[in-house]
Order: structure tokens, then sequence, then C-alpha cells
């Protein structure tokens, strides 16, 4: 069984680690992790998409035994890309919700970014464009909750050229700066697009 | 899942009005206080409500600034132990 030591690391790189070991051998992996947060999010993120984990303490830290995901092994087995059988993504095209009144619109997709925490489901990615790069940075109320995203495996990814038009390229408080190339191909070989 | 945007011992002014909760934002911004608009997590109550956010430390000047202004919220509410604990409903025409 592959083994991955993630044992010192921070969120989110236990939790990225553990998707693309999974995406790799398909099946059963071992994860070491230290105890707290990363032995949490390493957990929910597996049980989420259906694998069973025993989880056995250690002398220094925990060990996660992930199995099972019977959708997970089809997928493996089939070699079809993970990523075009799988991934769900969020594309975020502004900082408001909707075409009404702006309080209103910041108001709305705050809230929807809020309550994604408490949602069973989540998208595998986020995609910020245009103003929608501001939620991810310093100062933006939306920065506390996009963490939290990000510690159970979400990935953020911001539009370079949209920060750097704001002249925020150096204030992204979350995620990774992405570029049009890599935007259109994770659109393109996404399983569903949803467009706030 | 457990929601993750409150941490133990903070407060919850839950507000059924959207207007309401919006100038009650607005004023204790402006006031310098430490405070964050959040949609009233599922276990505080089903219907959409919006709540504001705060630790114990302001309680006190907070609760009375809103009181002033006429912005109570319809109750507030404390994190204790994994559970919102209704400390406070309040009573009042506009809601």
């Amino acid at each position: 069984m592959k083994t991955i030591d993630c044992r010192g690391q921070a969120c989110p790189t236990p939790v990225i680690a553990t998707k693309k070991a999974l995406e790799e051998s398909g099946s059963s992996i071992r994860v070491l992790v230290d105890d707290g947060a990363p032995r949490e999010n390493v957990g929910r993120f597996v049980r989420n998409r259906g694998y069973q984990v025993i989880e056995t303490a250690e002398a220094d830290g925990w060990s996660l035994q992930v199995t099972g995901s019977v959708a997970a092994e089809e997928t493996a087995q089939s070699n079809v890309p993970a990523s075009a059988s799988g991934d769900k993504v969020l594309l975020v095209t502004s900082d408001r919700l909707g075409d009404g009144p702006e309080e209103l619109g910041y108001l709305l997709i705050k809230n929807f970014i809020f309550t994604l925490l408490e949602t069973p489901q989540q998208p595998d990615r986020i995609l910020f464009l245009n103003s929608g790069v501001l939620l991810a940075t310093e100062g933006a109320e939306t920065v506390e909750a996009l963490k939290r995203l990000e510690e159970r495996g979400v990935e953020l990814l911001a539009c370079g050229v949209c920060l750097d038009y704001f002249k925020k390229k150096d204030q992204l408080a979350v995620g990774q700066v992405t570029n049009m190339f890599s935007t259109a191909e994770h659109l393109l070989t996404a399983s569903s697009v949803i467009k706030l | 899942m457990g929601q993750q945007v409150v941490r133990e011992g903070q407060y919850l002014a839950v507000f059924n009005s959207t207007h309401r909760v919006l100038k009650a934002e607005s004023l204790l911004k402006s006031s310098g206080l430490p405070i964050m608009l959040i949609p009233a997590p599922r276990a505080v109550q089903a219907n959409c409500g919006l709540a504001i956010r705060f630790d114990e430390e302001h309680q006190d000047v907070i609760m009375e600034l809103l009181t002033v202004q006429n912005l109570l919220p319809a109750f507030l509410c404390q994190f204790i132990n994994n559970n919102f604990v209704t400390i406070r409903e309040y009573q009042h025409e506009n809601h």
C-alpha cells in the first residue's frame, strides 16, 4: 500500500498530497499526518469522496488508512483522467452575485461562500476572474471562509491579469495565481461548471 | 459537517430583516467595532437569517449601540460547547 508522509506539513498541503496520491494509485493508500487540523481535514476530504478511513494513533501523529471508493477505482481503471469524470468547478467572475443593487450583490456572494462551509458538497475548484479576484485579496471579508475551503482541498485560482489590473498581484491572501490557459483548460476538462 | 465560522464564546446577533442588519452592520463598522456580517449558521435557525458575529469582549458596547439606534436583532445567542445558546430575545415593531 502506498504511504505518503505528510507529518509536519501545514494545511492545505496534506489534503492536496492525499488528493494526488489517490488520483495516481486509485484505491488504497496510507497517509501519515499530524494531529489536529491536518487529520480532520484529510479525513473529511476522503470521506466526502466515498472512501473509508481507519485512523490509528501513532507515537508522533496519526496513520490514516484510506480504502474503498468504488467510483474512484472505476475511474483509475478506465484510464480516463480524473478531471474529465469528476471535477466540479465554480466560476466567479465578480465580487457581486446578480445584477441588482451592489450592496445586495456583495452580501449574496459573501453569504454563498460562507454557506459553502456548511454544505456537504464542495466544488473541486473555484476560479476567480475580473472583480471576483478581489474576494481572495488581503482585507476581503471572504478570505477567512476561502482559507477554510482551501484547507478542505478546494483549489482556489485567481486570474493574474485581473490581480495585476487591480494592482493587487502581491496581495493574494488565499489560493494561487493562474493564467488564461490554465483557466480555459480547467473549464474545458470539468464535468460541470457553475458560473455565479 | 459542523460550521467553522463561529468560534467558541463568540456571539451572534441574529436578524430577520435584511435592511435592518445592513444598517446595523454599517453603524457598527463606522464605529470601528470588529464585527462580521455572516449568514446565520444552519444550527441557529431554518430560514435565511443574517447575523452579526462578534467577540464576547465587545458585547456590551455593541448591544448598547444597537439599542440606542433602535437596531436590535431578533435574538442574541452565544456559541458554547458546540451549541448556539439563546441569550436573549427582543420584541420590537419593525422586525
